[in-house]
């Protein structure tokens, strides 16, 4: 019993020593922390400079430090080398970027904002949890008058539709990127297999099925689609084509089944699961898998698609325009036998613009440069000399240009690329000159059949509902993934299995908090 | 003090009663030969496909999966991997130094700790057990342990990083603790009569009575290091600073990405990356080197000391 | 006792104190003061604030672990699956430690328990992908030796029943050597004049390891199993991901609390959730080893681990 005693009394003075120790620590942690009180500050500081001339005051050189995704480019020194010259002339301030792999961004990236690393311009993107670091105090608010005083190219040539797409709870934290091309999804099929079968051409689902049953039946050790199902995309990869494309809805977010119609100008959600369309488009799915079209263990596919097609084994897969585009054009140059097209299997429906958020850059919540860094991403965005330098490297060395709006791929090319410049992506951007004209022509037809709506800038904030978001999510992967993709037998019973527990998820909850704030949202309209 | 006996030896001298003994003996023998021969086979053929696998071209993979024997052969992913020999070799070199360091100073404390743990005369040994139990099952998460280090401790992007947040893992030191009662109280009572300290008991009875339960200990402390890429991950960014592992990992994860990253960006791929063979040439990398230590440590404990001899 | 024989006694094993300060401290710093963090199981996180100063949220973050209607199950899938692993890796481990030294012969001995290290070795990044090419139905090497033979393909990854055999078998396989090591190093160190009153007495080989080597490992194993009972609810989360993926068919025999919560926050970053979750398996693994060192304490005092 003394025994226990006397150690008691050392456990408690070590308790003790824990707690002071840590409460020691949460003292310093404020110190180079910067909490509350300083974080604040920097806004203020950088309104109330401004505001005496009307014009930024540059007269001091400033180092601003940038958080970028990727690797580090092989070049970087060399191209940061010349970038600086060419910044400090115009702003007179240089960059030092850090880089976050690829591999590991995902952990790294909150950390140096909880440990309050220094960092002035941090990329971000809705991918890149944009509203989430946002609505956690890690970037700065930047402010009309930060943005009159220090953006003006941003500002002339950024439409407002990008402005107001990137803010969170009605303030701005992000300077998005400028690029305003339709990012819908099209099938890359094997053109000369579809010769081979005298099939009609792959423009709608039917003509798809078609294909790929008959490929499924009659083509050897080939999987007439496939998709790399196991990386937790919540959707099979048809469904923006086959669900939100052909009816013309719009996913609020990808994260949750919940849509409106793109003329709905009420704007009611609805539960897509729910829906007539989403039995008979199961119902054609498991047609499909019937039909051999895709392997019995497409949901633990971990190959990479593109891959396997190029090795012959696959003979369609979706992806963006961009990347199957790619996918073509690489395709051609390294094994020009093979013949690829790309099938837009809803060529007459209305098309959605990119969401602006897809790329972007913020600003540190404590930096102290907040000015510098914003003239920094104006002119990496629009000044063209720079723009080139940071999207593509040196001219002769990383890209050749060809005119003014294209360039083409050199040996240098890989030594400068990789990560994430595209915060800067403007209308300035160079297209590579070997992209594939059929994808320019459906990328100009989608163009102009861009369809604009009220909710197009409407960002949902799933604050008050994480809990139902995360389960929702769950229930998705768990009972649609498998439904759609075949490997239920009775789809009847697969729907009904899959509402039932969207139901015990909380799917109700989020639709009301969905629409209470698309009611808000179009009544400020 | 007898000389120390080896007891591997002995027991594969031939039994003393021959008869009976001889079939106990050649029943386990059996036994144990088909048993072992059983799981090394198992044990072995992943890693054949491995290598096999490191050493086939890219494309015959995609195709025909992973084989036993290359189908089509090339080297192409381990040039990959040493197209930068000078980052290689340091990578190399910063885990070896890591690991020696890590491995001495923490096997050390390790040892020290369990050995004032298990003195049955120390008589807080069991709450001071459970005050380093207790950090295995609270943790305060990754947030406030990277604010240590980074923010107070300011130990980031220095080769500390690497050897100190790792030094100590309770589990070898309640491993060691259990290793160590087995050495009889009576060494340490006597020498005490003696007029020995504590610390010079420990240093030079027990380390050497130790030295199974070191080197085993040793070997996971020293695996640890070697294949430890998370510290580097969350703390170092310097070039001269990554150790192997998280050089490759890096790599890989980079190359996955830079495709990724090439095709959405608009540029044209003028790079294929053998991902698969890569992973598998990686392996082969950071696996060699200690394989090829392995033997020098082996020996320490297929065949070991015995304390029996000290006792006399 | 009274303070004057408390600090009496420290002063008298001073040296002991001493040998234990660097470890002390370690745990000090990299264990109990982060451990503070613990409270943002019941906070919402945000940098402003930090860890300390960020507002408290109540149970908050706990609530979409257990409003998931999945809680118990990846409770339970965890706990089940931690004790199979700590049975069979144990048994195996053991089996092997004792053959590998009285049953085969040196060179034997040595090169094999090279071998039986090598799955150490290999990430489960890598043998995901082996499982892959083994398993997949349409060119799996299993389905190509069945088919070969006239027998039925099986449907590995759409069969959630198999599920249990193959993560036992893989981690039993991924073990092995590593902790047969440890069992080797024990048996080393027994007095061999235990074996040889043992062999005066007639007693043969397999007498001798019945009687001698396994209750000399007793300790070792019991070191080793409550030290495994302490992480019994954490599950090995490189291994299940790596091995199931994604794949919600084969959820209901195979996700795992550290699973589940990985997928469940891929998409917010929420550090609290995280943190709620963790405390969760913390008080429930406490739970258990003090009921677990308890049993052991009242069968054996010296075998405990506190």
């Amino acid at each position: 019993m003394q025994k226990k005693k006397s150690f008691m009394l050392l456990f408690a003075i070590i308790m003790v020593l824990t707690t002071v120790l840590s409460a020691c620590g949460s003292k310093n942690n404020e110190n180079p922390g910067n909490s509350s009180e300083t974080t604040n500050k920097p806004a203020t500081d950088a309104t109330e400079q401004p505001a005496g001339d009307g014009k930024a005051d540059t007269s001091e050189e400033v180092k601003i430090k940038m958080l970028l995704v990727g690797g580090k480019p092989i070049d970087y020194d060399l191209v940061f080398g010349e970038l600086n010259k060419k910044l400090k002339e115009k702003a007179n301030a240089t960059v030092e970027a850090e880089f976050l792999d690829w591999s590991d961004w995902t952990q790294k990236y909150p950390l140096k904002f909880a440990a309050n690393e220094d960092f002035d311009i941090a990329y971000t993107a809705n991918w890149a949890f944009y509203s989430d670091q946002a609505i956690k105090g890690g970037f700065m608010e930047l402010t009309d008058e930060l943005i009159k005083a220090n953006m003006p190219l941003s500002l002339a040539a950024m439409p407002a539709v990008a402005w107001e797409q990137s803010k969170v709870n009605g303030m701005q934290y992000m300077v998005p990127n400028n690029n305003p091309e339709v990012t819908d999804k099209a099938v890359l099929i094997r053109e000369d297999l579809r010769k081979k079968h005298n099939l009609p051409e792959v423009n709608s689902p039917e003509s798809f099925a078609n294909y790929v049953k008959t490929i499924a039946a009659n083509e050897k050790g080939i999987n007439a689609y496939n998709a790399k199902a196991a990386d937790g995309w919540k959707w099979h990869e048809l469904d923006q084509i086959l669900l939100e494309q052909q009816n013309e809805w719009n996913l609020v977010d990808y994260s949750m089944p919940l849509a409106y119609k793109l003329d709905d100008a009420t704007g009611k959600i609805f539960n897509v699961y729910d829906t007539p369309e989403f039995k008979a488009l199961v119902t054609y799915y498991k047609d499909l898998a019937d039909n051999n079209a895709w392997s019995k263990n497409v949901v633990s596919n971990k190959n990479d698609v593109w891959q396997d097609m190029k090795a012959g084994k696959t003979a369609s897969y979706a992806h963006t325009l961009g990347t199957v585009a790619m996918n073509l054009a690489e395709m051609r140059r390294e094994q020009p036998d093979v013949e690829l097209a790309i099938a837009d299997l809803t060529p007459d429906k209305k098309k959605i613009a990119a969401i602006s958020t897809q790329n972007g850059f913020a600003i540190h919540a404590t930096s102290k440069k907040a000015e510098r860094s914003l003239m920094v991403i104006d002119l990496l965005q629009n000044d063209k000399e720079i723009h080139d330098l940071f999207m593509y490297g040196i001219a002769g060395t990383h890209y050749e240009a060809v005119g003014d709006d294209k360039f083409s791929a050199t040996a240098g090319t890989p030594n400068y690329t990789g990560f994430s410049n595209w915060g800067a992506n403007s209308p300035m951007n160079r297209k590579d000159a070997a992209y594939p004209v059929e994808a320019d022509a459906i990328a100009s037809a989608w163009q102009s059949k861009v369809y604009n709506f009220d909710l197009e800038t409407f960002v949902f904030n799933d604050a008050n509902v994480k809990n139902e978001v995360a389960n929702v999510g769950n229930v998705m992967l768990r009972y649609a993934i498998p439904l759609e993709y075949g490997l239920i037998k009775d789809v009847e019973k697969g729907v009904a299995d899959l509402n039932a527990q969207l139901k015990a998820a909380g799917i109700d909850k989020l639709q009301a908090e969905l629409q209470s704030q698309i009611d808000a949202f179009l009544a400020s309209k | 003090m007898s000389a120390t006996v080896n007891q591997i030896e002995k027991s594969d001298k031939a039994p003393k009663s021959a008869g009976k003994m001889q079939m106990d003996r050649l029943a386990l023998n059996l036994i144990g030969y088909t048993f072992i021969t059983l799981l090394a086979v198992i044990c072995i053929f992943p890693f054949l496909l491995v290598v096999s696998s490191s050493l086939t071209e890219e494309s015959k993979i995609i195709e025909d999966g992973f084989q036993l024997f290359p189908t089509a052969f090339s080297v192409e992913a381990y040039s990959l991997l040493f197209k930068y020999p000078t980052q290689m070799l340091k990578a190399y070199g910063v885990t070896i130094a890591v690991t020696v360091l890590g491995t001495a100073l923490g096997l050390f404390v390790t040892a020290m700790t369990a050995y004032v743990l298990q003195r049955k005369d120390f008589k807080w040994r069991n709450q001071f057990s459970f005050f380093f139990f207790f950090t295995t099952l609270f943790s305060g998460g990754l947030v406030p342990w990277y604010l240590m280090i980074v923010n107070y401790l300011d130990l980031k992007d220095r080769l500390i990083v690497l050897i100190l947040p790792m030094l100590l893992n309770v589990f070898y030191i309640i491993v060691m603790k259990s290793f160590m009662s087995s050495i009889p109280e009576a060494i340490t009572e006597s020498a005490k009569i003696d007029g020995a300290g504590d610390f010079r008991i420990f240093l030079q009875l027990i380390i050497p009575l130790s030295k199974p339960a070191l080197a085993t200990i040793g070997l996971f402390i020293a695996l640890a290091y070697w294949n430890d890429w998370y510290n580097a991950l969350l703390f170092v960014s310097s070039e001269n600073l990554m150790p192997l592992q998280y050089y490759l990992y890096k790599m890989l994860g980079n190359m996955d990405g830079m495709r990724r990253a090439m095709v959405s960006s608009g540029a044209v791929v003028t790079m294929n990356i053998p991902t698969e063979s890569l992973k598998m040439a990686m392996t082969i990398v950071a696996t060699g080197p200690i394989l090829l230590a392995y033997p020098f440590i082996q020996r320490y404990f297929v065949q070991g000391l015995t304390i029996g001899a000290v006792k006399g | 006792m009274n303070r004057r024989g408390f600090i009496g006694y420290v002063i008298k094993q001073r040296t002991l104190l001493l040998m234990l300060t660097p470890a002390v401290l370690f745990f000090l710093l990299f264990a109990y003061v982060p451990m503070a963090g613990i409270v943002l199981a019941f906070k919402q996180f945000n940098y402003t604030g930090g860890v300390f100063g960020s507002p408290w949220n109540g149970w908050d973050n706990f609530r979409f672990f257990f409003e998931s209607g999945n809680a118990w199950m990846v409770t339970r899938n965890t706990a089940l699956y931690n004790i199979a692993f700590i049975i069979v890796n144990n048994v195996l481990q053991i089996a092997a430690a004792i053959l590998l030294f009285e049953a085969v012969g040196k060179w034997f001995r040595k090169i094999s328990q090279t071998v039986m290290f090598l799955p150490y070795f290999i990430s489960w990044v890598v043998v995901g992908a082996i499982a892959y090419n083994l398993f997949n139905y349409d060119v799996g090497t299993l389905n190509s030796i069945l088919t070969a033979v006239g027998l039925e393909p099986v449907d590995v990854y759409n069969t959630p029943a198999y599920w249990p055999y193959i993560l036992v078998l893989v981690s039993a396989w991924k073990t092995l050597g590593y902790g047969s090591v440890m069992y080797l190093a024990a048996i080393i160190g027994i007095d061999k004049e235990m074996y040889e009153a043992a062999e005066i007495d007639g007693a043969n080989i397999f007498q001798r390891i019945y009687r001698i080597t396994i209750p000399n490992l007793f300790p070792t194993i019991i070191i080793l199993v409550l030290l495994a009972i302490g992480n019994i609810f954490r599950g090995d989360f490189g291994m299940f991901y790596n091995m199931v993926g994604t794949n919600g068919l084969l959820f209901s025999y195979t996700d795992v609390i550290d699973t589940f919560v990985f997928r469940t926050l891929t998409t917010s970053n929420e550090v609290g959730l995280s943190a709620a979750v963790g405390f969760y398996q913390s008080v429930l693994g406490f739970a258990t080893i003090l009921l677990a060192n308890y049993a052991v304490r009242k069968y054996d005092k010296d075998h405990a681990l506190f």
